[in-house]
């Protein structure tokens, strides 16, 4: 039965108004003050009891004040002011979609009330609720059609919901009645350049130009580079879609002076020279002959031009081929060495992919050495691009020798060091490389990038303790710990670094907890975005608003964000592969040293008051009212700090298809992301979401070793699977679309008529000499039942010579070997460690142990000398 | 060969930090037969030495040093020293002239003399004080314990209004 509903009596609704208004000038107590008593006239009066909730949860009763405002709502189910109030307690709590749902409910009770579908509209494009949000702001402007904001949130909704006409008509009407547009305004400019791109994007080329054209000549667009891009842009589009037009000719020269206007502006912008070539009829992207002559003739001129530009000077090295390139590269390198530029390998690297600029880079520089120049800065820096030119091409030794001879010439340069460290690393030895970047590090140590650089290299090297001691250098002196500092700072470089030091140490609950802090940190950017839908709109920052709803709708393919998801979920479905993982990990109950460090540090902290969730009230209380702790729900009480209990979970599975679901669109292009959605799947037995997932790792790359090897795991599963329903008489019609389904999956993957050894013996025979592709095939090989020493013998075969084996490779192999429990890992290891002439990860677990104590030991002073001067 | 002009050297001086106090230790070990103290590393470090002991760079590569510290109203220059592929350049003058130039121009104390001590094998770095205004006075007697020879001048440059 719904309750009796209170009605205030006249002099009542006189103070409950008084409340109202007490809330609006946030004067919190005054208000509870006002609320108590009229709910001592009327205890079950719903709408109070709301309101005391809320302002209880503004003065930091968030508690109690929740609990008030259920019980008010009960009252009371048909106020608008109700489920106003607990759509603004969900939203502080960041679900968007159920708050959305409780102004949709405030509204059929109040369906004109102006702030409550202000409140909606920006929820919808929170939301990305479109089509709904058109509604709303179509609902403010018709409440309110005298404000010009409203007027620009139409269109603005209109063209998010891809309706471009009408966005164009509500411009076109409201340009119409606005008499008086202020000249050089910078909200107006705004206001006619996303006029302008409206037109643009629906094709009304011409009619885009004569907007740009007369406003920037009346002088309502302020922003120069605005105009001239926008010109320049339209020009070219107009040219090459109307060349039978007879404009085309004066688009064309107009187009050609735009993009040269710009070029002034800016000369090192790439896109500039890629957009005036290409108004030219010059694409880069595929040239032949004589085009490639032409765009050298071209970028030739604008170097003359400018003559200090490097962007055209690069690019033609982009361009040129055969002599032509050599010609052209011979002055930029003898440039760069003679300056002195440090940054000029990482410049031209990109050219590697081409061996004969590879080449001819090498002999020139090799020249320019062997001259060995009179400048012995030009030297060094020759020095320098060789060791790293060897480095990238895997020749550890020979980029060796290069630093040693440049520490002997001058041996105070940090980015020596750097680049030894660097070479170490990339031949297995990361104790080497963290010793010498600790010798970079000691030279200059003002300088973040080098501490920043030791603290990961420290990491790769297992050591997460003394990382955090060196990056502690930098970090906010009151932080909790340096970790603290730089999770708060959002740095996802060192929380994906710190969780991989613990992944690969085996401390799989601390690797957890950071992979999902890096997940936090892409909340709180989701959430940033909130208050920009009402700003942007109101201050008409319009273009840059668009931009950065698409910059956030594919945020999530971040690299940091999909190395985090794919890592946590990898860790869940190991947990879940071996349900005793999870108990092992548990910390024993005798307090250890560690532990007792880690708590006393934690007292240390608290101490001087810096517990993290302490210093989010100072920062949310930014009103002047210093009781008003605002409506955002504090964050949550971390009681598992070290992931112990989180990691004995009973739905590993579930959680990792949870995190992978927040990809949503933009996981589909992601090699990484589908294959572990199907690592997932099939393991939770759905198979329909795993072919799919097959099938979109599939598109990415059909010939990828860990494709391959989850065909051959699908079709595995798949014959199980139709043996079970051909065995049972009861096929139900669920079960028989499931086959069909797997079936053309995997026609679809694997032609129909071989068998899944063939098939992966086909696949190895033609990937013969890449390690990643043995490793797949030998896993694969496990799928299929085949005995252990043809998977051993197979694994074997990567360290034959023609096989190029990269460290990373024969780490994973021999990680394989020791969880398929190979008798031969060790004699895998000896192997590799004979191999792998500088490496060290392939020394034992004690020999290992002792390089890491070793790499962080001072240097002894050999006292002996000493002068006593 | 080259169709660009090299560009023009720049030199340029700092002051030591604890940061960069580093780049003198890896300096001094291969510029200098001795090996210096924890000692010398904190008194150059001393705020009221910083015009006396910098840190030479040479197109931003940090090259070579100087150091002093003060006796009294002495000044007692400890170390200089520029990376070997970087001499014959005129870096070192310009470091010695340099600290003369501050060591001369600096009040409390008013500093009666800049003087050092030069093994007496090393002809060229007593020619090289001698073209800067130094004299040599005596000559200090198994001044050094480990390196041969033991002796070393004594060389110092004073100032005096009769020097300007």
């Amino acid at each position: 039965m719904a309750p009796q509903q209170v009605t205030l009596a006249q002099k009542d609704r006189k103070a409950f108004q008084d409340l109202l208004s007490c809330y609006e000038l946030k004067q919190l107590t005054r208000g509870r003050k006002v609320a108590d008593q009229i709910l001592k006239k009327y205890p079950d009066h719903g709408e109070t009891m709301c309101m005391k909730g809320l302002i209880l949860v503004h003065l930091g009763q968030r508690d109690e004040g929740i609990k008030l405002i259920r019980d008010g709502m009960r009252k009371d189910l048909t106020s608008h002011i109700c489920w106003h109030v607990w759509a603004l307690v969900q939203k502080g709590e960041h679900k968007y979609e159920e708050a959305l749902k409780s102004y949709m409910q405030a509204l059929r009770f109040d369906k004109d009330n102006f702030n409550i579908v202000r409140e909606t509209s920006v929820l919808q494009a929170q939301t990305r609720a479109y089509e709904a949000l058109v509604e709303s702001r179509l609902h403010m402007l018709r409440l309110r059609p005298n404000v010009r904001a409203h007027w620009v949130g139409l269109a603005v909704a209109y063209k998010l919901s891809g309706n471009l006409v009408e966005a164009k008509h509500v411009l076109e009407h409201f340009q119409g009645f606005l008499r008086e547009a202020p000249v050089n305004d910078a909200e107006y400019s705004e206001f006619i350049l996303f006029h302008v791109r409206v037109l643009e994007d629906l094709g009304d080329l011409q009619a885009a130009l004569a907007l740009l054209d007369k406003k920037s000549k009346d002088r309502y667009v302020v922003d120069r580079t605005a105009i001239h891009t926008f010109r320049a842009r339209i020009l070219s589009k107009l040219k090459n879609s109307n060349t039978e037009s007879p404009q085309a000719a004066e688009w064309d020269t107009r187009a050609e002076s735009e993009w040269r206007a710009l070029l002034d502006l800016n000369s090192e912008c790439t896109d500039y020279y890629h957009a005036v070539l290409a108004n030219q009829g010059i694409d880069l992207g595929s040239l032949d002959d004589d085009s490639r002559t032409q765009a050298l003739g071209l970028l030739s001129e604008f170097s003359a031009h400018s003559p200090k530009a490097y962007a055209p000077r690069r690019l033609a090295l982009t361009v040129a081929e055969g002599d032509k390139f050599k010609e052209l590269v011979k002055p930029y390198i003898e440039a760069g060495l003679s300056k002195g530029i440090p940054s000029l390998f990482s410049d031209l690297k990109k050219l590697y992919a081409d061996p004969f600029k590879r080449q001819v880079i090498e002999e020139i520089v090799e020249d320019i050495r062997a001259s060995s120049p009179s400048e012995p800065a030009e030297y060094l820096w020759t020095l320098y691009f060789l060791a790293q030119h060897y480095s990238f091409l895997d020749r550890h030794r020979k980029a060796l020798d290069i630093l040693n001879l440049a520490v002997e010439h001058t041996p105070t340069l940090p980015e020596i060091y750097m680049m030894k460290a660097k070479v170490l690393k990339r031949a297995g030895d990361p104790y080497g490389a963290v010793r010498s970047m600790d010798e970079a590090r000691a030279l200059d140590g003002q300088d973040r990038f080098i501490n920043t650089k030791s603290g990961k290299y420290r990491l790769r090297a297992g050591m997460v303790d003394e990382a955090e001691e060196i990056l502690g250098l930098f970090t906010r002196k009151g932080a909790a710990t340096p970790g603290a500092d730089l999770t708060e700072m959002q740095a996802l470089h060192y929380l994906v670094e710190v969780g991989d030091a613990y992944n690969r140490t085996g401390k799989l609950n601390l690797a957890l907890k950071k992979y999902y802090a890096v997940q936090k940190v892409f909340e709180s950017f989701r959430e940033d975005q909130y208050d920009f839908h009402q700003y942007s709109i109101r201050k008409t920052i319009l273009l840059p608003y668009l931009d950065m709803l698409k910059w956030e709708d594919e945020v999530h393919s971040h690299p940091a964000y999909v190395h985090a998801v794919v890592s946590a979920a990898l860790i869940w479905i190991e947990l879940y592969d071996d349900p005793l993982l999870g108990k092992s990990l548990q910390p024993s109950h005798e307090t250890t040293e560690s532990s007792k460090k880690a708590l006393s540090k934690a007292k240390k902290a608290a101490r001087r008051g810096n517990d993290p969730s302490l210093r989010w009230r100072i920062f949310s209380t930014v009103s002047n009212q210093s009781d008003d702790k605002g409506l955002d729900a504090p964050p949550p009480k971390d009681d598992d700090p070290d992931g112990v209990k989180m990691i004995l979970a009973d739905d590993p599975l579930e959680r990792a298809a949870k995190f992978l679901e927040t990809f949503k669109e933009c996981g589909k292009h992601i090699m990484d992301v589908c294959l572990t959605n199907f690592d997932v799947a099939i393991r939770r037995k759905k198979y329909m979401q795993a072919a799919q997932a097959l099938v979109r790792a599939h598109a990415v790359d059909a010939q990828h070793p860990e494709v391959h090897l989850r065909v051959v795991q699908f079709g595995k599963t798949g014959e199980s699977f139709m043996a079970y329903f051909s065995v049972s008489s009861l096929s139900d019609s669920i079960g028989s679309a499931v086959k069909s389904v797997l079936h053309e999956t995997l026609i679809a993957l694997k032609p129909e008529e071989i068998s899944l050894d063939v098939f992966t013996s086909q696949y190895l025979q033609s990937h013969s000499t890449s390690s990643t592709v043995i490793l797949a095939c030998a896993k694969a090989s496990e799928i299929l039942g085949n005995p252990m020493k043809d998977i051993e013998s197979l694994l074997f075969t990567s360290l034959q010579d023609n096989i190029e084996l990269p460290v990373e490779d024969a780490l994973r192999i021999l990680s394989y070997l020791q969880r398929i429990k190979s008798t031969r890992a060790e004699e895998f290891r000896i192997a590799c460690d004979n191999k792998f002439e500088f490496s060290t990860v392939f020394k034992s677990s004690d020999q290992q142990a002792a390089l890491r104590q070793q790499c962080l030991l001072e240097e002894k002073e050999d006292c002996e000398d000493i002068e006593t001067l | 060969m080259a169709s660009h002009p090299a560009p023009p050297v720049r030199l340029s001086f700092a002051s030591l930090t604890p940061q960069n106090v580093g780049t003198i230790r890896k300096l001094n070990a291969v510029l200098f037969p001795v090996r210096y103290g924890e000692k010398y590393y904190q008194d150059i470090l001393q705020a009221e030495v910083e015009p006396f002991c910098q840190l030479v760079y040479y197109n931003d590569i940090p090259i070579g040093s100087i150091c002093c510290r003060f006796e009294g109203r002495d000044l007692y220059l400890m170390t200089m020293g520029i990376l070997a592929p970087y001499r014959s350049r005129q870096i070192g003058s310009q470091a010695i002239e340099r600290i003369i130039e501050a060591a001369s121009s600096h009040t409390k104390p008013k500093i009666g003399r800049i003087y050092l001590h030069v093994q007496v094998s090393n002809e060229d770095a007593k020619r090289f004080y001698e073209r800067h205004g130094f004299k040599e006075v005596g000559i200090h007697e198994n001044y050094y314990k480990k390196i041969i020879p033991r002796d070393a001048w004594i060389l110092e440059r004073r100032f005096q209004n009769a020097d300007k």
